[in-house]
């Protein structure tokens, strides 16, 4: 069994993982500022008045996007769904965990990061294709999910030592 | 210094130089491993806005292609014009009914008024589906002070939330009474026209200044939005009255039977009870006239609500 692989199964991994600096404020913030983003468009989808209105609009139109069939998934609000993913990370890019030498945990990141860059696109190819409006302060947590994803992808490229590496 | 530890100190020296020799390399290959991994980890990272790029790309570059809305025979069937001007006595019936969301009361604004005669003023859009719901009751109402002719059947986008929504449309109608009058605005059809939907009717430059004024804040949550109707300047109606879910998978002919058939059902309890909302808003702008109207049951259900 590898060191790595010990580290992985093993309770608190003794080793620590070399870091970019910028791995775990950028990450931190990034995280922050999306759940925060994810907040506020949870609010407004449960608080926003006139609930049973077509909002009359123009291509960027905020109403028509977080108003449309496409803005729940599985029956569950895409806010909320931000909420959720962008929770997770923030937990997951705690200083205590970067440092962590755990592949799983590593790779959990890397797969909650991975999974709001997916589901993203699906909501820019909705908003495209389907509803046929731009919602900026999506967009805003598009970019935020984004840059959140290259932030993680780099910084777990760059560490030196890496759980990743075979021993 | 004997021959033997000599023989000993240089097996170790080559054991150490040999140890060096292996951990250089291991560090040449964690150092290759890693560079491998960060020029992974670049395309990965360009891969996916590249990939909404192309998205974005092929967006701009498909042909806006109209897509047909979900219409068929325009025509109004005979029981849809028959639920349309139910027997009295089953708007009395239900009363209030339920999932109804009644005209809110404005006070102290210039009445609203058309051939001498309060106006009643309805903007939607075919495509809405909101609309959709809100066209059944308000038609339903006004058809106990006047009537209605050039009502066609439609339904609301097939793209949008509770799609193909059967309702009845406003454009192209008229309606005769001798105590309003109605003004319905159709702004869009259901049909795609590039991004948007194809344009119906125009807002005249009078309907335009009551919906500026009075579909915005603080009247309206959203300026804007459909439906908006305003009952004389004395009662403001932004959003639907009845959720369009309640017609879901409804055909035309089928609202028109539960509005007819079946008084205790959610749709005749939501339809009915919000065309008994709308009477009794419209009896304070005729100020009760007629009095087999405005003094029923049916429009003294939400005789509070209206102030009457």
């Amino acid at each position: 069994m590898t060191e790595v692989a010990r580290a992985g199964r093993s309770a608190p991994a003794t080793r620590t993982a070399g870091l970019a600096a910028w791995a775990v404020p950028a990450s931190l913030a990034l995280a922050l500022v999306g759940l925060g983003l994810s907040i506020y468009l949870t609010v407004e989808h449960y608080t926003a008045p006139g609930s049973l209105a077509c909002p009359v609009g123009d291509a960027v139109d905020c109403a028509q996007v977080t108003t449309s069939a496409q803005s729940k998934f599985l029956r569950i609000p895409v806010a909320v769904l931000g909420i959720v993913h962008f929770a997770t990370m923030l937990a997951l890019c705690l200083p205590m965990l970067w440092r962590r030498m755990d592949r799983r945990l590593w790779q959990a990141r890397l797969g909650v990061a991975g999974l709001g860059v997916l589901f993203v696109i699906y909501l820019i190819f909705a908003e495209l294709f389907i509803i046929e409006a731009i919602c900026l302060w999506c967009t805003a947590v598009h970019l935020v999910a984004f840059g959140l994803f290259a932030v993680v992808v780099l910084a777990s490229a760059m560490a030196d030592p890496s759980p990743f590496d075979k021993r | 210094m004997t021959e033997p530890r000599l023989a000993a100190m240089a097996r170790s020296a080559r054991s150490v130089a040999r140890e060096r020799a292996e951990r250089a390399r291991q560090a040449r290959e964690r150092a290759a491993r890693r560079a491998r991994r960060i020029r992974t980890a670049w395309w990965v990272v360009a891969a996916a806005p590249a990939f909404v790029a192309l998205l974005v790309l092929i967006r701009v570059a498909i042909p806006d292609a109209p897509t047909g809305g979900a219409d068929g025979d325009r025509q109004l069937s005979s029981a849809v014009i028959a639920a349309l001007r139910p027997d009295p006595s089953l708007l009395d019936s239900v009363g209030r009914g339920q999932g109804v969301t009644p005209p809110t009361p404005i006070a102290d604004q210039p009445p609203l008024t058309a051939d001498g005669k309060p106006l009643v003023l309805y903007v939607g859009a075919e495509y809405c589906p909101f609309c959709a719901s809100q066209r059944w009751p308000l038609a339903i109402a006004l058809s106990r002070f006047g009537s209605f002719t050039g009502l066609t059947a439609s339904r609301s986008a097939r793209d949008d939330v509770y799609p193909n929504t059967a309702t009845i449309s406003f454009h192209g109608s008229t309606y005769v009474s001798e105590y309003l009058a109605f003004q319905g605005v159709e702004l869009a059809t259901n049909e795609r026209q590039g991004r948007r939907y194809k344009p119906l009717d125009t807002l005249t430059p009078e309907q335009e200044a009551v919906v500026n004024t009075y579909n915005a804040p603080p009247y309206a949550a959203q300026a804007g939005s459909i439906p908006f109707l305003d009952f004389g300047n004395r009662f403001l109606q932004t959003g639907a009255s009845v959720s369009p879910q309640l017609l879901a998978g409804l055909s035309h002919d089928e609202i028109a039977a539960e509005i007819v058939n079946n008084p205790d059902g959610p749709v005749a309890q939501a339809i009915l009870g919000s065309a008994n909302a709308f009477t009794a808003a419209l009896c304070v702008l005729t100020d009760g006239q007629p009095g087999e109207v405005c003094d029923s049951p049916a429009a003294a259900a939400y005789q509070a609500e209206v102030g009457r």
